[in-house]
């Protein structure tokens, strides 16, 4: 039996003709009808990845890649389908996004850990060996509003990998932070994926899809457009890359 | 392995480990860093705010109730509970949001961050709660074994309503941008539907149903009556004390897991 089954998911979002985001907008305006758009993020994706093996997707930005790791995630919820995950899932998204700015690394680090799923024991013991994953060390008591974009990330993805659970869920894991730290992000990959762990990875880069992929998927417009191995599926990537940059031009 | 349908969609996913314990204090903690710069002398201000209103409304109501001979002190635990309440709930309302970086980022039980965030106004309360103990047993007024346990009792069910009703809000927040100013409002108007700076007894106890079904009414009353008055509330208005306790929280965890699902997208 597969580790992730996922069936049919959909997913779409509701934009509204106008906002309403607060009582007196929606005291002031509840006679007034709107119209909404329907959004099909995900129209119908239909997946299995086994145990210990590394899935690979690619697509164009709005393909739905990153609804698609979010639902995994449980970040976001399907609108249909099915989906069974069979083991705990560490999610790597959108991790240079967002700190309490006001907090230094440590605090910070304490505290992403514990949501990710450390004991906090854990996550006193293992600050100085994410600093140091991170080439933070010397930053340690400055707060993150003082860090650059990149050191942000930095620091976040060095807290996702020390708290990894069974399944990795990685979204353009490598293309964050220096080429010093990339090697040692994607050292770190691979001890993870010799140990057995199961790994959903999101890239648009076709190295790190056919480096690291056994499998991949390609998405477009909410759908598996092709499924092959990582090799297969970039090469069908930059196809349609191709095609799409060469299309305006003869028009 | 956690199951569930939602709109159309089925998920199984396999539970994930969370030291809640240690979230919480992780989560406390670092409020109160962020907002009094981890000093004492920045936490001294969360106290001052109500012990400078109580020198205020002491200094003019106090002669206005001169009659009433535990007025100051009913006046300082009243001030007191209600500073709690109204912080509690004003933080609870946007604490999904304010973490909203959190709960983008990884799955863990986002009702945390709402208990977590009444941590500062517990922690004032607290030390409130320990000099004003010391002061009623160096004046010869400590309360026995029986009042003391019921003061815990009402204690917890205060924070269980906080929680209810920070539980309901934190989600509609996401919603209703601007429910945190509505419930300012409610908040300056429920501090005087509160027998806070007067006596109930002042009022026709026709009024009295109406003043108690504000939750707040209860706790202080039942507080003052074990503390100060050395009375204990009778067992059925405990009981009533308890069940609607028990309304609030259960409806403030339905509303919050009715609407949580979808936080994150509205974040």
């Amino acid at each position: 039996m597969a580790l992730i089954e996922a069936r049919s998911l959909a997913k779409s979002f509701r934009i509204p003709s106008d906002r309403r985001e607060t009582v007196r907008e929606h005291l002031f305006n509840a006679f007034r009808p709107r119209t909404f758009e329907r959004l099909d993020v995900l129209r119908s994706v239909t997946f299995d990845v086994q145990q210990g093996e590394t899935l690979g997707i690619m697509g164009r930005n709005g393909s739905g890649k990153s609804t698609l790791l979010k639902i995994l995630c449980g970040i976001y919820r399907a609108d249909r389908g099915s989906l069974r995950v069979g083991a705990p899932i560490t999610p790597i998204l959108e991790l240079g996004l967002g700190w309490n700015p006001e907090l230094d690394g440590i605090d910070n680090i304490l505290l992403l850990g514990t949501a990710m799923g450390l004991r906090l024991r854990e996550a006193k013991d293992a600050v100085d060996e994410i600093l140091a994953f991170a080439g933070l060390d010397r930053f340690a008591n400055v707060p993150l509003k003082h860090y650059s974009s990149g050191m942000a990330s930095r620091l976040a993805y060095s807290v996702a990998f020390k708290t990894v659970r069974e399944v990795l869920v990685l979204d353009e894991i490598f293309a964050v932070g220096d080429a010093e730290f990339r090697e040692r992000c994607e050292a770190r990959y691979r001890e993870l994926s010799a140990k057995g762990h199961t790994i959903v990875l999101v890239s648009h880069d076709p190295r790190v899809i056919s480096t690291f992929c056994s499998r991949a998927l390609l998405l477009d417009e909410g759908r598996v457009a092709f499924e092959g191995r990582g090799t297969d599926v970039v090469g069908e990537y930059s196809r349609r890359a191709l095609t799409a940059s060469a299309g305006p031009a003869r028009a | 392995m956690a199951g569930g349908t939602l709109m159309g969609a089925s998920l199984t996913t396999a539970s994930a480990r969370v030291d809640v314990a240690g979230m919480l204090w992780t989560l406390a903690r670092t409020d109160f860093k962020t907002r009094y710069h981890g000093t004492v002398g920045g936490f001294i201000w969360a106290l001052l705010k109500p012990a400078l209103m109580f020198v205020v409304l002491m200094s003019v109501f106090s002669f206005i109730f001169a009659s009433s001979p535990n007025y100051r002190l009913n006046l300082i635990v009243g001030l007191f509970l209600w500073d709690f309440f109204a912080e509690a709930t004003k933080t609870g309302l946007t604490s999904l949001h304010a973490k909203g970086y959190l709960l983008a980022k990884t799955r863990f039980p986002s009702w945390i961050l709402v208990v977590a965030s009444a941590s500062n106004a517990l922690l004032t309360l607290a030390v409130f709660l320990a000099t004003f103990l010391a002061y009623l047993v160096l004046a010869g007024r400590a309360p026995g074994a029986a009042a003391g346990a019921l003061a815990l009792f009402y204690l917890l069910m205060f924070f269980a309503i906080t929680v209810g009703i920070s539980l309901a809000g934190s989600v509609l927040f996401l919603r209703y941008r601007d429910l945190n100013q509505v419930w300012d409002v409610a908040i300056q108007a429920g501090f005087f539907v509160a027998p806070i700076i007067y006596p109930l007894e002042i009022l026709p106890e026709r009024f009295h149903f109406w003043l108690y079904l504000w939750p707040p009414t209860p706790v202080i009353q039942f507080c003052r009556a074990v503390l100060v008055d050395g009375v204990l509330p009778t067992a059925r208005a405990n009981l009533l004390l308890a069940g609607m306790t028990a309304v609030i929280l259960a409806v403030g965890v339905l509303v919050f897991r009715g609407q949580v699902a979808d936080a994150t997208e509205k974040l």
